[in-house]
C-alpha cells in the first residue's frame, strides 16, 4: 500500500509492553497488505480478481470484507464501489477497517489511549482530548479545521494528493467538484468510506454529507472553488 | 503518563520500514515553517493574476528553507507575489515579504472561485457555509488529510509532529 502509519499510545505502563503492543499492531497491519494488497500479485485479492481463488476457499477477513464492500455499494447507491476501476480493489474499505481493528485490539488489550493514523485517516480513543487537524486542501502546511475529540474516527479522502483519484462511478471520470472531504464519526471503517463516497458524488456530495450527519457522522468539506461547509456538530476544538 | 510514539514508514509489505518507538515528554508545540514559493520572486511587485505560466497539473514544490531567516541577506525590501503555479483544480500564489534583507513573512492565496469547477450546489440547509480557513498546525496531535503515499508524508504535517514527538 505504500501508506506511511504513525502510533501514539499513552498508557502508563513500561517501555517493552508499549512496544510489544506496537509491534502487534505492526504485525496485523503486515498481515492485512499481505492479504489485500493490489500491488502484490501473490495477495488474495489479487489471485481473486484473476479468478483464481473463490469467496468459498479465501481468508474469512476476505470474506468480511467482500460482504462490507457489497453493503456499502447498495448504502451509498452505488458511489462506494470496490470495482470502480474495472477489477476488484477494496482498498477503500481496507484502510479504514484494518486500523478500526487495530484500534479495537488496542483497546482489548487494556491500552485505552492510543491513536493511531494511516495515510491521513485517523482513529483516537482514551481518557484525553485529541486536537485533530484537517489538512488545508491548497496548502500542505496549513490546517483548515482543528477537531477535538476523545473517542472518534476523523477520514478525509481528497483529490490534491498526486495518483489519489476517486472516480465517479457515474461519469467514468475523476471526481472535481469536491477537492476534499472529512467525515468525523464512531467507526473510521465507515468514516472512510462514507468521505470517499461523498467525494465521489461531485454535485451531489454536500446533500449526502448533510443526510449523514442524522447518523452521527460529522463533516467538513471544502469545494474546488474553495468554499467551505461544515455539519452542525463538527467537534471544532474551542 | 508516558507517551510512545512511532512513525511506521515503508510499504506496509516490510520493505524498507522505518520504525521508532520512543518516550516522549508531552507533545510540544511544532514550528511548521511556511513554504516559500516555488518560483524565485520576480524583482519587482507582479501583477496578481499571473496563473497560467506554470504547467498544469505542477504543485506548487515547496523549497526546503523556512521563510524566517531561510534566505539569506541581500534581497530586495518590498513586497513580491511568485508566479502561480497551476495545478489540477486551481492556482496557489505565494507573496513574501522583505524587510532588512531577509524574508519576514509569506502568504498564499488559494482559489476563491472562478478559475476550477463551476458548481452550483444544491440549497445545503443543515451545512454552514464558511470561509477557507488556514490555521497554523500548533498544538495538534495528528493532522488528517487525503491519503498519504510514504513520500508525501515525509513533507506533510503528520511527519513534523510525529518528529516533534519522538
Amino acid at each position: 500500500m505504500g501508506t506511511a502509519v504513525s502510533i501514539e499510545l499513552a498508557a502508563d505502563r513500561p517501555d517493552d509492553e508499549l512496544r510489544s503492543l506496537i509491534a502487534d499492531v505492526c504485525g496485523w497491519l503486515h498481515e492485512v497488505d499481505a492479504r489485500f494488497s493490489t500491488y502484490r500479485e501473490d495477495s488474495e485479492v489479487s489471485r481473486m480478481g484473476r479468478g483464481e481463488l473463490t469467496s468459498t476457499d479465501c481468508h474469512p477477513d476476505l470474506r468480511h470484507v467482500l460482504g462490507a464492500c457489497a453493503d456499502l455499494w447498495r448504502a451509498t447507491d452505488g458511489y462506494f464501489d470496490a470495482y470502480a476501476g474495472g477489477v476488484l480493489d477494496p482498498s477503500g474499505y481496507v484502510k479504514g477497517w484494518a486500523v478500526e481493528e487495530a484500534s479495537r485490539r488496542l483497546a482489548a488489550a487494556g491500552c485505552h489511549t492510543h491513536y493511531i493514523g494511516a495515510g491521513g485517516d485517523i482513529r483516537a480513543r482514551g481518557d484525553r482530548v485529541w486536537r485533530i487537524g484537517v489538512r488545508h486542501p491548497w496548502d500542505e502546511t496549513k490546517v483548515a479545521w482543528k477537531l477535538a475529540v476523545t473517542d472518534a474516527a476523523v477520514a478525509t479522502s481528497g483529490t490534491y494528493e498526486r495518483g489519489g483519484h476517486v472516480i465517479n462511478p457515474r461519469t467514468g471520470k475523476p471526481a472535481h467538484v469536491l477537492r476534499s472531504v472529512t467525515v468525523v464519526g464512531p467507526d473510521l471503517t465507515l468514516a472512510d468510506a462514507y468521505a470517499t463516497a461523498a467525494l465521489a458524488m461531485d454535485g451531489e456530495g454536500l446533500r449526502y454529507l448533510e443526510k449523514l450527519a442524522t447518523d452521527g457522522y460529522e463533516s467538513a468539506a471544502v469545494t474546488s472553488d474553495g468554499r467551505a461547509f461544515t455539519s452542525a456538530g463538527l467537534p471544532v476544538a474551542s | 503518563m508516558r507517551r510512545s510514539t512511532a512513525a511506521v514508514l515503508g510499504t506496509l509489505a516490510g520493505v524498507g520500514m522505518i520504525f521508532g518507538v520512543r518516550m516522549a515528554a508531552p507533545t510540544q508545540v511544532v514550528p511548521v515553517a511556511e513554504d516559500a514559493p516555488a518560483e524565485a520572486p520576480a524583482d519587482a511587485p507582479a501583477e496578481p493574476d499571473q496563473g497560467d505560466e506554470a504547467a498544469p497539473d505542477e504543485e506548487p514544490a515547496p523549497d526546503e528553507e523556512p521563510a524566517d531567516g531561510g534566505a539569506g541577506g541581500g534581497l530586495t525590501d518590498g513586497e513580491f507575489r511568485g508566479t502561480g503555479s497551476k495545478y489540477a483544480y486551481g492556482t496557489i500564489q505565494v507573496t513574501i515579504t522583505v524587510k532588512d534583507g531577509k524574508v519576514s513573512a509569506a502568504d498564499a492565496t488559494y482559489p476563491t472561485g472562478g478559475d476550477s469547477a463551476t458548481i452550483n450546489p444544491p440549497a445545503i440547509e443543515a451545512l454552514n457555509e464558511s470561509a477557507l480557513n488556514a490555521e497554523s498546525a500548533d498544538d495538534l496531535d495528528a493532522v488528517s488529510g487525503a491519503t498519504l503515499t510514504t513520500g508525501a508524508y515525509r513533507k506533510s504535517l503528520q511527519a513534523a509532529l510525529d518528529k516533534a514527538q519522538g
